[in-house]
């Protein structure tokens, strides 16, 4: 029997100082710096190439997808919430910040900011009462939230013009129609670029790894010791602040509200199967979504007019994708990259070892149930 | 059992049972001394798990006291028994297996603020399992059943407990590996930390136990050194792997 009161420690093994595992390969980081950069360039570089006014606004409707998804991501990706009503806080930010510029005479993005404001101490109490259930309850429970909505803002019309809509004053008054969009797009990119630095920041954060930990096991994750109720809760009002953003940014620039927009159940759904389609846990996920999500909207509106048909073609699309790569397409693509590479076998022990460790062994004398102390080695 | 004091953990009289049913620990009293294993073996139903839950705070008894380095613990919840120094491992795969091994082994240092204690454990979990250190930055879910085991044997040393409770950790794992999990148990053992273990697989966690405790319609029926209670003729024939049992769930006598 092996003595209880062996005081000190017996640690025989080789010391194993700095988790130095080589996954992946050096050029990797190579690769990811020159995607950035490129894609930043192509990014920027879009109002110069777009050929025209028209194609330049699509763009800016992407960046305004992208900057919404990215915002949702800080929820669904992080903690696995899925809310299919952040369309609230879009309407809300986009209302809030005409409001505020029409009632209170507040400069324009003193009101886009005072909004988001806003948007946050009432995002607050729904996210308490939302966050209390999960899964399928909390998705119903979070479109119910942008339906209450909806019918506010339709029915109120001293407030918010009702389904005649409210014209948003203009920034820029002086501005022409293109240049307008130019300088829209560059504060969409300006926005997308504050949204992804911050969820970048939380990814690699001790906060972002306790998310991530509810994501997976929620109840685990507050038997380690993670206050799991604020934390779902911070998540939340971060996503709500930057929907906000993008609907404030959304009012000053298209310059026109209306409720059965703001607060539509669709653009709940694109902030959701974008960032689905690009993968949730990665950085450029809900970009990459919004992109290609985005601009096949824009394709397919162009292709058959005002009829419902870009829906049936956006949705095939995503049919296709949720089959062939159903943790969304960053993976998909990272996947094909790395399949050969050196991952390890998880066996224990290879087949060789095992004859080997038996053979011993029974050339012993001692009892077959005391295996030599060394630890599990793969070759 | 008789000088109180000198216990790390001290569970005593314990009556505990789930919503209104019947109880499942009937004045229930163990004992855990510094540096060692204490085993608790029993057939299906008589409290064993329940036992683990009561003493990490998941299950507040009824009656009886807890008590931690002579300190009464009784009643505090889950996240204060992990302060109070008690860290349990879930029954079954617990680890997050979407995430790595180190963001794992990190989440279990999350009460812990001081950064200069959280590099000090994460070099000793390191040395004690070596596998944690060289797949640091691969997902969890791809290691292997017994290395997942250690990732959550590390886990619960991020918080340099005073006793861990490994709830059935041979669960699902084939011979081999179950051997090398009882190693691992002991050099947690050995390296200063007291465990309270659950076990299906009695006779090979006796092997590994100081002490052990058999458990019967929830209380402790005997208990003794471990390698006695293996020497035993007739507690080998009833509790370790002689019948299987019957007719001992808890709820079905009250």
């Amino acid at each position: 029997m092996p003595s209880a009161s062996n005081p000190g420690p017996v640690i025989t093994e080789t010391i194993v100082v700095a988790p130095s595992a080589p996954v992946r390969p050096s050029w990797s980081k190579w690769v990811r710096i020159t995607l950035l950069v490129v894609g930043a360039a192509l990014v920027l570089a879009f109002p110069t190439i777009a050929p025209n006014p028209y194609i330049l606004s699509a763009g800016v409707v992407i960046l305004n997808y992208a900057v919404l998804s990215t915002g949702w991501n800080f929820m669904g990706g992080f903690t696995g919430y899925i809310s299919l009503g952040h369309a609230a806080y879009f309407g809300l930010g986009a209302y809030g910040t005409a409001l505020l510029i029409r009632n209170f005479a507040l400069p324009s993005f003193l009101a886009w900011f005072v909004a988001a404001l806003l948007v946050a101490i009432i995002a607050i109490p729904v996210g308490i009462a939302a966050l209390r259930v999960r899964g399928a309850s909390f998705v119903i429970v979070s479109i119910a939230f942008v339906l209450i909505l909806l019918l506010v803002f339709q029915s109120w019309r001293d407030v918010t013009g009702g389904s005649e809509g409210l014209t948003v004053p203009r920034p820029f008054p002086d501005l022409l129609r293109p240049e307008h969009h130019r300088v829209f797009y560059y504060l969409f990119a300006a926005l997308l670029a504050v949204a992804l630095a911050v969820w970048w920041i939380i990814d690699r954060s001790k906060f972002g790894t306790a998310l991530k930990s509810i994501r997976e096991d929620e109840d685990k994750s507050q038997s380690l010791g993670v206050p799991t109720t604020q934390y779902k809760l911070i998540a939340y009002v971060l996503s709500a602040v930057f929907v906000s953003f993008g609907g404030g940014l959304y009012a000053l620039w298209f310059g026109d509200l209306d409720p059965i927009f703001q607060f539509s159940i669709l653009i709940g759904s694109y902030m959701v199967l974008m960032a689905l389609l690009g993968g949730v846990r990665n950085l450029f996920g809900p970009l990459l979504g919004a992109v290609v999500v985005g601009s096949a909207l824009e394709y397919f509106k162009l292709e058959f007019g005002d009829t419902q048909f870009h829906l049936i073609a956006t949705g095939i699309l995503l049919g296709v994708v949720v089959l062939f790569m159903p943790d969304g397409i960053i993976p998909a693509v990272k996947a094909l990259f790395t399949r050969s590479s050196n991952q390890a076998s998880i066996r224990e022990v290879t087949a060789g070892e095992l004859l080997e460790e038996n053979r011993a062994r029974s050339a012993e004398t001692v009892p077959p149930r005391r295996p030599d102390a060394s630890g599990e080695e793969t070759p | 059992m008789e000088s109180e004091s000198k216990n790390l953990l001290e569970l005593h009289d314990i009556e505990a049972g789930y919503g209104r049913a019947a109880l499942v620990l009937r004045g229930l009293s163990v004992v855990v001394p510094p540096s060692s294993v204490v085993c608790l073996v029993g057939p299906n139903g008589a409290g064993k798990s329940t036992v683990l839950k009561v003493a990490s705070g998941m299950l507040v008894p009824r009656s009886g006291s807890i008590r931690i380095d002579g300190r009464d613990v009784t009643g505090d919840g889950p996240q204060r028994m992990l302060q109070n120094g008690l860290a349990h491992v879930l029954q079954g795969h617990s680890v997050f297996r979407e995430m790595t091994v180190g963001e794992n082994v990190m989440l279990g240092a999350f009460t812990v603020s001081d950064e200069k204690v959280v590099r000090e454990r994460v070099e000793f979990v390191q040395n004690l399992f070596p596998i944690v250190g060289e797949r640091w930055k691969q997902l969890a879910g791809l290691l292997s059943g017994g290395q997942q085991k250690q990732v959550e044997f590390a886990r619960s040393l991020m918080v340099s407990p005073k006793v861990v409770l490994l709830d059935e950790p041979s669960m699902g794992l084939d011979p081999k590996t179950t051997a090398k999990v009882f190693e691992q148990v002991a050099r947690m053992r050995d390296a200063g930390t007291a465990v309270l273990l659950v076990e299906q697989n009695a006779r090979r966690a006796l092997e590994t136990a100081d002490i052990g405790c058999v458990l019967d319609l929830g209380r402790v029926h005997i208990s003794g050194p471990a390698a006695e209670l293996l020497a035993d003729p007739t507690l080998a024939d009833l509790y370790l792997g002689g019948q299987p049992s019957s007719g001992t769930d808890a709820s079905t006598r009250s």
